[in-house]
């Protein structure tokens, strides 16, 4: 497999620094390498002290959301050679509080997200191909949204208004208004219209480009927009 | 969590955004060829603004035009200060300084209209 | 707990600045940026347009001749930059209503380029005929 040498321009803070700066760091890649397994080898080969986050290396977890050349993703699944630059650059995530180098402070996020008391299993939408084997009684799907953080960060609004729901809160509680599942609906949907709720989006959409669980956060936001369009205005049901 | 709407509802706010926007798009595009494309010259001098306005149809047209843009204005304006998380304390200035702009507009505007017709 | 182990600034509350920071974002954060940018604009030209308008109270004298600086190239330069602000800020609301509404918001870029054509033939239209009249 072809080899090349690619710089890794990473984002550096530690408590205490007047400000972050940036390290240069050379990786050798391969075409399988992904941003994710570079870091590591930074921190194993070269760099002890640089911070970072992550768990199950296959998109599944939300662990590993950083900006990469600028743009959200989970470290994990992104291809260094696909990526096609000389210099690769590693941030942490926007729009929420710092803790070290490329590792944010993820319990802002939690404090919002949970509100939505979104339950974790979903009833709809299981694919075709999901047939339960011999022996297994049933399949359990999960919720899309893995909580990964790439929304908020990429959220024009949040950036100047951390009080704003944003993105993920608001997808969940549209999948709440969507499937109660014994949840209150009304509740939820009456929390999201308000000056923090739904109809504080101004339709960037960068929130729906960036999620890598196809969660839609922007298209949720608008479904909560038309349901509170026709509960305001008395048309139909949804 | 702040700043949970009392009064007007948001989803009300909204719509009034979105349905002078739309209603804009008719206003002021009548406003702009009215004044521009048709007027000779491309823009009124007095006597044409006096005769433009003379006409009953004509001057109410222009006054829906200038109440509603200032009202879409001022809630644009609100809602683009508003996206800088002021506290509760600072909404309640940021609501009462639209309201007095944009009354204070209105009011001018027309006072200067009915001095033409 | 938060507050020991983070800062704050400037990672939190970006502020107005992290609404024009649009270097590899995708067209739809390029559009509210220069939604904003062009309702603020409009917004300062209505505030200019109200007080010059009081000219109107002065007589014909000074009204005319400021008629007569408006019809100055720099003026229709800068009548040409409103008229796309105008245009812009109008259709991409246009978009904003209808993507809210649920009408094209899985293709919100498309409708987004389609109603920007039909802006650019506005604004020449529009630009052609500031010339011409």
């Amino acid at each position: 497999m072809a080899e090349k040498h690619v710089r890794f321009r990473v984002f550096r803070y530690k408590q205490g620094d007047p400000a972050p700066h940036y390290d240069t760091f050379t990786v050798t890649v391969n075409e399988r390498t992904t941003v994710l397994e570079a870091l590591q080898a930074i921190r194993r080969d070269q760099d002890g002290t640089l911070v970072l986050r992550h768990s199950c290396h296959h998109a599944s977890c939300g662990t590993c959301g950083m900006r990469v050349n600028g743009r959200e993703v989970l470290a994990c699944v992104t291809n260094v050679w696909e990526l096609d630059t000389p210099v690769v650059t590693v941030e942490p995530l926007q729009n929420a509080p710092l803790v070290s180098d490329l590792v944010v402070d993820m319990g802002p996020f939690y404090q919002t997200f949970t509100q939505a008391h979104l339950p974790l299993v979903r009833e709809s939408e299981y694919l075709p191909e999901s047939q339960v084997a011999e022996g297994v009684p049933f399949h359990m799907r999960f919720e899309s949204c893995i909580e990964c953080g790439l929304c908020v960060s990429a959220c024009p609004v949040v950036a100047s208004d951390p009080d704003y729901l944003g993105p993920a809160t608001l997808a969940a509680v549209w999948r709440v208004v969507q499937e109660p599942r014994g949840e209150d609906a009304d509740a939820r949907i009456a929390w999201v219209d308000s000056e923090q709720g739904c109809w504080r989006c101004h339709v960037a959409m960068e929130c729906s480009e960036v999620c890598p669980s196809n969660v839609d956060p922007g298209g949720s936001i608008m479904a909560l927009r038309r349901e509170l369009t026709r509960r305001a205005l008395g048309i139909g049901r949804s | 969590m702040r700043g949970k709407a009392r009064g007007v509802s948001t989803t009300i706010r909204w719509l009034l955004q979105a349905a002078t926007g739309i209603l804009l798009l008719l206003l002021l595009g009548v406003h702009m060829v009215a004044n521009h494309f048709i007027a000779e010259g491309g823009i009124r001098t007095y006597d044409q603004v006096i005769a433009y306005l003379s006409h009953p149809v004509i001057w109410t047209w222009e006054a829906l035009f200038l109440i509603i843009v200032t009202f879409h204005a001022m809630l644009g304006v609100r809602s683009v200060l508003f996206d800088l998380g002021p506290s509760p304390e600072t909404e309640k200035k940021i609501n009462l300084g639209v309201a007095i702009g944009g009354i204070g507009a209105i009011v001018y505007g027309l006072w200067l209209l009915s001095q033409l017709r | 707990m938060s507050q020991q182990m983070s800062v704050s600034r400037p990672f939190l509350r970006r502020g107005w600045r992290a609404w024009f920071q649009v270097r590899g974002r995708h067209v739809g954060y390029i559009a509210f940026a220069l939604n904003r940018l062009t309702g603020l604009g409009l917004v300062l030209y209505l505030i200019l347009h109200l007080m010059v308008l009081s000219l109107l109270t002065r007589g014909p004298n000074a009204w005319d001749a400021f008629v007569r600086l408006a019809k100055s190239p720099l003026f229709l330069l800068l009548d040409g930059i409103l008229l796309f602000g105008i245009l812009f800020h109008g259709l991409n609301g246009v978009r904003v209503v209808l993507v809210s509404m649920g009408i094209g918001v899985r293709r919100h870029k498309e409708l987004f380029w389609a109603l920007m054509g039909l802006a650019a033939l506005l604004l020449l239209g529009g630009v052609w005929g500031m010339w011409h009249v």
